[in-house]
């Protein structure tokens, strides 16, 4: 009986010293941010949030691509693109934060630069003489240090299938009154004409909205509002809904209840006729429908209003507490070549474009033409959360979401949207 | 006066130090603590203040504060509190987290208890109707939210039964309609809490003694008359525990609105919850945020409060 007894103490004693153990790394994370394990030089850590499957194999081909050069070698650590975007402010706050991370150029990332916590990448910039002009403004803080290395963009359009094109009759349009006509014509024959994808994904309404703006107002307009600089009950906000108004009657009912994934199978099925969307629907089409698929610019407004593109663009930043800094902008020099870009390009879904304008993309006509418009554009914008801030991002859902619902109400939710982004630059 | 006092002390102090001295011989065993049993209060304390007091107590800073959760919080007074006064969306969380508490609490209440009366008496397949309530409860509420989205889904179940009846003229995207919205989360939010709540109605009904019935059965009393005056008050134990079970999880539902309508379409099915997670972790308002937190926190002491201390009064 003894012997149990002190089994079963020393089993409790161990189960103490278990306890107490747990609490130790337990404490330990609240000034260290999970995922940052690299404690030895020679060592760097890489932040990622491309956790779809396509993107998640091709980072994985990239960093292995660099482990055999010889330099630090790099951990890549994946999480999802949600969990990341919350946690992000807490790995760079954080005693010991992960090195680089996948992010986006612009004012997003600048607001990282404002507060102190990014690394100077300059001498990264040295090597980078061929990036064109635009690509230099988007990675350059406003404190005037480039912050960001841009390594791929993508662009928005109007996307359709060829096939069901040319059953319906319709050419691709260029002004906004020929595109109202095909969308008459395509409503004509039952089919919904613009297909949209707002249940979860209500940010994707923030498109049309830019583009509007971008097409009407100009880029330098739209990018001061998205600053805090304007208003968005200014009459020339107003404006642009004004417009939407007029191709309201042509979007998909079904397209407030389910995500833009579903949307792009809704297009591809031939159940709606357009589609507004940047090229990352790519990752959940089938391969052989993508070979039926085009798109058009978006119809051109005000022809005096210099004409303008969203391209997004996505690259990495660092942060300033990174533990080798060297190592970093040796790591960052090589993602900024042409080979380190085609890896990724190649190996991802294919319709991302190097940002070095000698990298290669995707030889399909598809992304040539996404290319050719992009480097005709006289300006481009980002998207309205780049352009802005993820904080930002939600008053222009609920505002965007509303208006579709009930267009008559445009000035009261103008005045809201206005107040709710007050509260946002305020804070 | 002081030499009565003197005198009269140690009279007085006497017996009083044979009782504290008796008292001490019967303490000595549990005062001799066993380190184990420290280890067994101290471990979950130390467990339970890192990881529940600190945070908490964090959280009642944090809202006194205007944070963006990059730099040092800036504190602000009541004036997150006050913000939320003339917030039309607060004020719309608030709205939808009371006709939430009112009819998940309500219905789940009144289908549980209906549904453990019914179930109650064992009758062959009777554990196949328990289950088969009680099998919501095992999905996690994400799955859950998986499911009944493809039933919501435009030409989805739902739509389609609905035309079937001829009813065609009811659809609606109801996931996306903001008069639709709430109601269509409450739906498969009560679907799971009503198996939950059955089942702690079952364990009450288990303890009431048959003798009751028997009784209340000589003395002419009909079915309504057993279950009103014998039935019921016999829960009362029960209820409390049901109450509060209700009130927590009205107040802490999140998974299933986040999961479902992430609160949209522009705010029409928030609650205070997914609120409070939207203006923390996508505007970034941690000072704000924490404000929500601790108004959700308090009409939660307060009902269960208020419920707890009538109980407590009737009992005494």
């Amino acid at each position: 009986m003894t012997g149990l007894a002190a089994d079963r103490r020393t089993f409790l004693k161990g189960l103490g010293l278990l306890g107490a153990a747990a609490l130790v790394p337990g404490c330990a994370t609240s000034t260290n941010s999970p995922g940052s394990g690299s404690a030895a030089t020679g060592q760097l850590a890489l932040q990622s949030n491309l956790s779809s499957e396509q993107a998640k194999a091709a980072m994985e081909k990239l960093v292995a691509a660099y482990n055999k050069t010889g330099g630090s070698q790099v951990k890549l650590n994946t999480v999802a693109a949600e969990i990341f975007r919350t946690q992000l402010p807490t790995y760079l706050t954080s005693a010991n934060p992960p090195d680089v991370y996948t992010w986006y150029a612009g004012s997003v990332a600048d607001s990282y630069a404002k507060k102190d916590l990014l690394l100077d990448v300059s001498g990264v910039w040295d090597s980078m003489g061929n990036y064109p002009k635009s690509m230099q403004t988007l990675s350059t803080s406003s404190a005037g240090q480039k912050i960001f290395v841009p390594t791929s963009y993508y662009w928005w359009g109007m996307f359709y299938r060829k096939s069901n094109f040319e059953k319906w009759g319709v050419t691709p349009p260029k002004t906004w009154a020929e595109f109202l006509q095909v969308c008459k014509t395509i409503q004509g024959k039952g089919i919904p004409p613009i297909g949209i994808g707002l249940g979860d994904t209500p940010w994707v309404a923030s498109a049309w909205f830019d583009y509007l703006n971008i097409r009407i107002n100009g880029a330098p307009f739209h990018r001061q509002l998205l600053a805090g600089q304007g208003r968005f009950d200014d009459p020339k906000v107003k404006a642009v809904f004004t417009k939407w108004r007029e191709a309201l009657p042509y979007f998909d009912p079904k397209g407030k209840s389910f995500p833009f994934q579903e949307a792009t199978s809704a297009l591809l099925a031939g159940k709606t006729g357009m589609f507004l969307i940047g090229t990352f629907f790519a990752d959940s089409a089938p391969k052989d429908a993508l070979d039926d698929i085009d798109f058009f610019q978006f119809p051109i407004i005000d022809p005096a209003v210099p004409v303008a593109e969203e391209a997004p663009t996505d690259g990495y930043f660092a942060s300033k507490k990174a533990k080798d800094p060297d190592g970093v902008k040796k790591f960052m020099t090589w993602l900024a070549t042409p080979e380190a870009q085609e890896i990724y390009v190649q190996s991802s879904s294919g319709t991302a474009i190097p940002a070095n304008p000698d990298g290669k993309s995707a030889d399909t006509p598809l992304v040539k033409k996404g290319k050719a418009m992009i480097e005709s554009a006289a300006e481009l914008t980002q998207f309205f959360n780049r352009d802005s801030s993820d904080a930002l991002q939600p008053t222009a859902d609920a505002a965007l979401t509303k208006f579709l619902d009930k267009p008559d109400q445009i000035d009261q939710i103008l005045k809201d949207w206005q107040a709710a982004a007050d509260k946002v630059f305020k804070a | 006066m002081s030499s009565t006092l003197t005198e009269t002390a140690p009279g007085r102090s006497a017996p009083r130090a044979g009782r504290g001295a008796s008292r001490r011989t019967k303490r000595s065993g549990p005062r001799r603590v066993s380190p184990l049993i420290l280890a067994f209060v101290l471990v979950p304390f130390a467990v339970e203040a890192v990881w529940v007091f600190w945070p908490a107590l964090q959280g009642f800073w944090l809202a006194l504060t205007s944070w963006d959760g990059l730099s040092a919080p800036r504190f602000v007074g009541f004036g997150n509190f006050g913000d939320m006064v003339s917030d039309p969306i607060f004020r719309t969380a608030l709205k939808n987290t009371a006709i939430w508490l009112v009819l998940f609490g309500g219905l789940s209440v009144v289908g549980g208890f209906g549904m453990a009366l019914l179930l109650q008496r064992e009758r062959r397949g009777v554990g196949i109707y328990r289950a088969a309530l009680f099998t919501p409860v095992v999905f996690s509420l994400v799955v859950t939210a998986l499911i009944w989205r493809v039933f919501y889904q435009p030409d989805g179940l739902v739509d389609t039964v609905l035309r079937t009846v001829g009813l065609g003229n009811f659809i609606r995207p109801w996931l996306a309609d903001p008069d639709t919205a709430l109601y269509a989360v409450i739906l498969p939010a009560l679907w799971r809490q009503i198996g939950y709540v059955m089942v702690l109605y079952l364990a009450g009904l288990k303890a009431v003694d048959p003798a009751l019935y028997e009784a209340a059965k000589v003395d002419g009393a009909s079915a309504w008359q057993r279950t009103r005056y014998v039935t019921i008050p016999q829960l009362k134990g029960v209820n409390s525990v049901v109450l509060s079970v209700i009130v927590i999880d009205s107040l802490r539902s999140f998974d299933i609105v986040w999961s479902m309508t992430r609160g949209g379409p522009y705010h029409s099915s928030e609650l205070l919850s997914t609120y409070m997670y939207s203006t923390a972790f996508q505007s970034t308002q941690l000072g704000y945020a924490s404000a929500i937190a601790v108004v959700i926190f308090v009409l939660a002491l307060a009902v269960i409060l208020g419920y707890l201390i009538r109980a407590f009064r009737e009992e005494a």
